[in-house]
């Protein structure tokens, strides 16, 4: 974050030697943080000065890498509290628990469970991105390799969750080079696992039996020369995983405390407590509010359709409304002879309008516009929904060439195009479908 | 960013029927002045009883109450040259809608009036002159950085030290007003709160002429970054200009009867 | 060095507004911190959860819920048993039926069922319009007559029909629910509007409006988001009203929910998809600063309601 003049000044000497070639200290400062003068034309700044001033300018907030290839994630790293300020940069990733204290059989089935959710939503793909290994030392550390090697099979980023140094270093051997996590530093074990994650050159995740020892051992890591680390929520109630992620979330964006600036993991599935519904809930709250990586005991189709949805919202950014790739989509089997309707490519309207064309069971096909990913009425206004934009996209997609229908229904609030439509696209009946998306299922069951 | 603060400066020796009100502690002329400010969106009420010599102490108290059990407890700027009559005033002020405003500070013989402030937990106006007219910005940053060094020493918090550039009048001054405007900008480059006696460029002009120039100028000074001025607030055409650059700058939320609120 | 978090509490709060009479009475908002910011300061009054019934009765309702209302023959008995579920802090009446699009049931035919549902439960009650603005003029202004004395929520007064909404609820005095559809410009204009007209600030709720998951949600949260921090941060005193969200309308006719079994099998079952649908996109909703949500699944509300409570 920049550094206000304010804050340059505090550190500066005050003497208005002149010797930097302002009349005053405080011009001087007005002056770095303008970037007009560097700090370094001021004899007197002192080094220690210098230093808070360089840690200051950073970023507020550590990006940290996990995986690799197409694996590769990016977490933190985010300027901002609230998404309407400029924008949410990096996504909530999700992980399924897998503990080496269960059956085999238990484990067979997670694992397919976890390979089950996987679809596209908007150029998207939705899946389960991470797995979370988690080391039950009564079981011992050799079924614990066998379950690592089982989890790497499936091709996402892994995260140990192991706080035995030497089986961590052990289960490091077996999957280091694809980067997992390794989730187990405490204020008894930091320096060893320090130890460990240096060699393997992997992310380390913290925890403390509260607010301020993780918050201890996380600044002895950086003392340490590790900034490669993430906090784990507290984990005693929902409540107290709430204020960690929180409070740290908004001491480093807001207050600049660069020990709380690291990325996230909340295990939702030790908070919901065998309560599917609010495992749900939970994810949902934990991906509104600055969680990185949330832990669940599970993610099936019920859970993960909303909250991919929701994900998809919350990083959207502000300035880029989600558009929808212009085009032909046939809905319910629609083929070239079945009805056009046309509209938008403004996802949300897309959304709302494909949604009650499958709604009616009516066979058709959604003419999508190049529209600039404005709604109905905007594009409109702004001259990209007109009659000639649509008649030229027309033209430019061969829509006559590939459909041979020739009704098309244009959106209720346009109606106004029918005239120009029809003297432009002579060749097309032109009808004027209702105003709101909901009365659609009824227009044209109607129709039929 | 917060709403820009207007401090309603018609509470003044300087107008003869409140100068009145104030000698015979006659509340009607004085609380009917400070509803209509109110009425017409000012924040704060400055208070200024001028020199006050013999008995500022007794009559900043008795308008601190006076005004503050009227007016829900209204925050106030207590405007002295009388350091006993602004601690006076301060002790028997309620701050549960905001702290009280000390007006005001300036770099030369008033430079002890950011103590009084830091010790009250008070906001403080911080004059950015010397003896006489500041000649440029240079020496305007200067008393700036005397001032505000002097406050953070004493305890306060940046924020609460809203510096003045002074404003002059345009005629006779007329080639000072871009510097007062880049003063501010300075001023807010910094990070630093700002206030002044803004009227005081349109002094001597034709009255219909005046409220178009304030608003001119108080439109310039928030782009520059200005957070408050003491000002009319029934000036109407004033007011209007504030709110919609508080609009512009997205300090209050736009509703289409956002003149009205 | 311990970790001391720096306070977020504000120094403005949410006015508090009561909804209903007597020991069942509710009370929304009053807080000065964001959502669930129990460690800034205390959160005076927890989220409330409403259930939601409509005028159509059983028939109405997705499968999945017609099961908890088994036996019920009428849309009272419907009031009655959702009273007794767990969770449920009062009741919403959503007077659909109306709609003159759709059934377009009469006035006398609706307002007779209000009737009977305010004397058969003595929740707080929330009384939903029809989708047509101006059928709502005579709708709600009937159904505040008739429901004199119960503190009753009426929702809502909108661009088009606030002054009659408005003092219809002024005059029999119950709370007015003002409705914008995520456009905080006209949200804050309809408070003042009411205002302006006569009802008292402390007697509006506000409905921001709400999408379901995933379908342009990003609007809801940035226009909550923005509205609390001018309440809050910015000390704006007409938008300082409590939020309202009626959440069941706008999940259960998605394609995620009403997809059928047979349609999409890997998506498995109807009713989980429902009640997550409902339980996501109503956390969501809260955690973006609505201080009451209204459902239809008795699971959603006993999640919700479980979820509100490990919180404040």
């Amino acid at each position: 974050m920049a550094l206000k003049g304010l804050d340059i000044f505090k550190l500066s000497p005050k003497k208005n030697c002149k010797e930097c070639g302002s009349p005053t200290c405080m011009a001087f400062s007005m002056k770095v943080a303008q970037g007009t003068v560097s700090i370094d034309a001021c004899p007197y700044f002192s080094e220690d000065a210098k230093t808070a001033m360089r840690e200051a300018a950073a970023p507020p907030m550590k990006t940290i890498k996990v995986g690799t290839g197409d694996q590769q994630y990016v977490l933190g790293g985010e300027t901002v509290l609230f998404r309407h300020e400029k924008t949410f940069v990096n996504k909530t990733r999700y992980a399924v628990a897998l503990c080496s204290s269960m059956d085999d059989a238990v484990i067979e089935e997670k694992l397919a469970a976890i390979e089950k959710v996987d679809y596209d939503r908007i150029g998207e793909r939705m899946f389960v991105e991470m797995v979370y290994v988690n080391y039950d030392p009564k079981s011992g550390a050799v079924k614990y390799m066998e379950l690592v090697k089982k989890a790497a099979g499936l091709n996402r980023v892994l995260i140990l969750g192991v706080e035995d140094p030497e089986v961590a270093r052990t289960a490091l051997d077996l999957c280091k080079d694809s980067k997992p996590i390794l989730n187990g530093a405490n204020a008894s074990n930091y320096e060893e696992m320090n130890a460990v994650v240096a060699g393997a050159g992997v992310a380390l995740g913290v925890s403390g039996e509260n607010d301020s020892e993780l918050y201890d051992t996380l600044a002895a890591l950086e003392k340490l020369g590790n900034k490669n680390l993430l906090f784990n929520a507290n984990t005693d109630s929902i409540k107290a995983a709430y204020a960690t992620t929180v409070q740290y979330r908004r001491a480093a964006i807001k207050d600049n405390d660069r020990t709380c600036g690291y990325p996230s993991i909340v295990n939702v599935a030790k908070l919901a407590r065998g309560d599917n519904h609010l495992q749900a809930a939970l994810l949902a709250a934990f991906t509104m509010k600055y969680g990185s990586i949330l832990v669940a005991d599970h993610l099936d189709y019920a859970e993960a359709l909303p909250l991919y949805g929701i994900r998809q919202n919350v990083f959207t950014d502000p300035q880029k409304p989600m558009k929808v790739e212009p085009g032909i989509y046939p809905i319910n089997g629609g083929d070239e002879n079945a009805i056009c309707l046309t509209t938008v490519d403004f996802a949300l309207t897309y959304f709302v309008v494909s949604g009650e064309l499958e709604r009616s069971g009516v066979p058709c096909n959604l003419i999508v516009n190049d529209a600039g990913g404005l709604s109905v009425l905007t594009s409109w206004a702004a001259g990209k929904f007109s009659s000639s934009s649509i008649a030229k996209f027309f033209e430019e997609q061969d829509i006559a060439g590939k459909i041979k229908c020739r009704k098309l229904c244009i959106p209720g609030k346009v109606a106004a195009l029918k005239g120009e439509l029809e003297a432009k696209m002579p060749d097309w009946e032109i009808i004027v479908a209702p105003k709101e998306a909901v009365q659609l299922v009824k227009f044209l069951k109607d129709m039929q | 960013m917060g709403k820009f603060v207007v401090i309603g400066e018609r509470l003044s020796v300087t107008a003869p029927i409140i100068n009145k009100a104030f000698t015979e502690r006659d509340p009607e002329p004085i609380l009917k002045r400070a509803k209509q400010q109110l009425d017409a969106g000012a924040v704060y009420l400055d208070v200024n009883i001028g020199p006050a010599q013999s008995d500022g102490a007794d009559l900043m108290k008795w308008a601190v109450q006076l005004l503050q059990s009227e007016f829900d407890n209204v925050p106030l700027a207590l405007d002295t040259s009388n350091k006993a009559a602004i601690e006076a005033g301060m002790s028997v002020y309620n701050r549960a809608k905001g702290k009280p405003i000390i007006n005001s500070a300036d770099a030369a013989g008033r430079i002890e009036y950011l103590d009084l402030a830091a010790a009250n937990d008070a906001i403080c106006i911080a004059l950015c002159n010397g003896e006489g007219i500041a000649k440029d910005n240079d020496e305007r940053m200067m008393y700036c950085q005397t001032l505000l060094e002097r406050g953070l020493e004493q305890g306060m918090e940046a924020e609460d030290i809203w510096f003045d550039p002074l404003f002059l009048v345009v005629k006779g001054m007329q080639d000072k007003q871009m510097q007062i405007l880049e003063c501010i900008k300075m001023f807010s480059d910094m990070g630093l709160n700002s206030t002044g006696g803004l009227s005081n460029n349109s002094n001597g002009m034709p009255k219909h002429i005046r409220p178009i120039m304030d608003s001119a100028l108080v439109a310039m000074a928030m782009m520059q970054g200005l957070t408050s001025a003491i000002v009319n607030p029934n000036d109407l055409r004033l007011m209007e200009t504030i709110k919609s650059c508080d609009i512009l700058k997205g300090n209050t939320l736009y509703a289409d009867s956002y003149l009205e609120i | 060095m311990p970790f001391t978090a720096k306070s977020g509490k504000f120094n403005a709060s949410i006015r508090s507004l009561t909804i209903g009479i007597g020991d069942k009475a509710i009370t929304l908002g009053g807080e000065c911190v964001l959502p669930f910011y129990s460690f800034d300061a205390a959160i005076e009054n927890a989220p409330k959860v409403g259930i939601e019934i409509t005028d159509c009765g059983m028939a109405a309702e997705p499968e999945s819920v017609q099961k908890y209302y088994e036996g019920c023959t009428s849309v009272t008995d419907m009031a009655k048993r959702a009273a007794e579920f767990d969770g449920v802090d009062f009741l919403s009446l959503r007077l659909e039926g109306g709609d003159p699009n759709g059934l377009n049931k009469s006035i006398e035919e609706l307002i007779r069922i209000v009737k009977d549902v305010a004397a058969a439960v003595d929740l707080p009650l929330v009384v939903c319009g029809c989708k047509s603005e101006k059928k709502d003029e005579e709708l709600l202004s009937k159904a505040a007559e008739v429901l004199n004395g119960k503190n009753a929520l009426l929702l809502a007064a909108k661009e088009e029909n606030y002054k009659t909404v408005g003092a219809a609820g002024l005059a029999c005095k119950q709370v007015v629910g003002a409705e914008s559809s995520v456009d905080i410009n006209l949200a804050k204009q309809l408070n003042v509007l009411l205002t302006q007209s006569g009802v008292d600030p402390q007697a509006i709720a506000m409905n921001i409006g709400s999408a379901a998951a995933g379908y342009g949600f990003e609007y809801v949260i940035s226009t909550m988001d923005r509205i609390k921090a001018a309440a809050l941060s910015q000390g704006d005193a007409a938008l300082q009203m409590p939020i309202i969200t009626p959440v069941a309308c706008e999940v259960w006719s998605v394609k995620e929910v009403i997809a059928s079994e047979s349609d999409i099998p890997e998506w498995g079952s109807a009713k989980e998809r429902g009640i997550d649908m409902e339980v996501e996109t109503a956390t969501a909703v809260l955690f973006s600063g609505s201080d009451a949500v209204i459902l239809k699944h008795p699971e959603s509300v006993a999640t919700i309601s479980k979820l509100i409570k490990e919180l404040v």
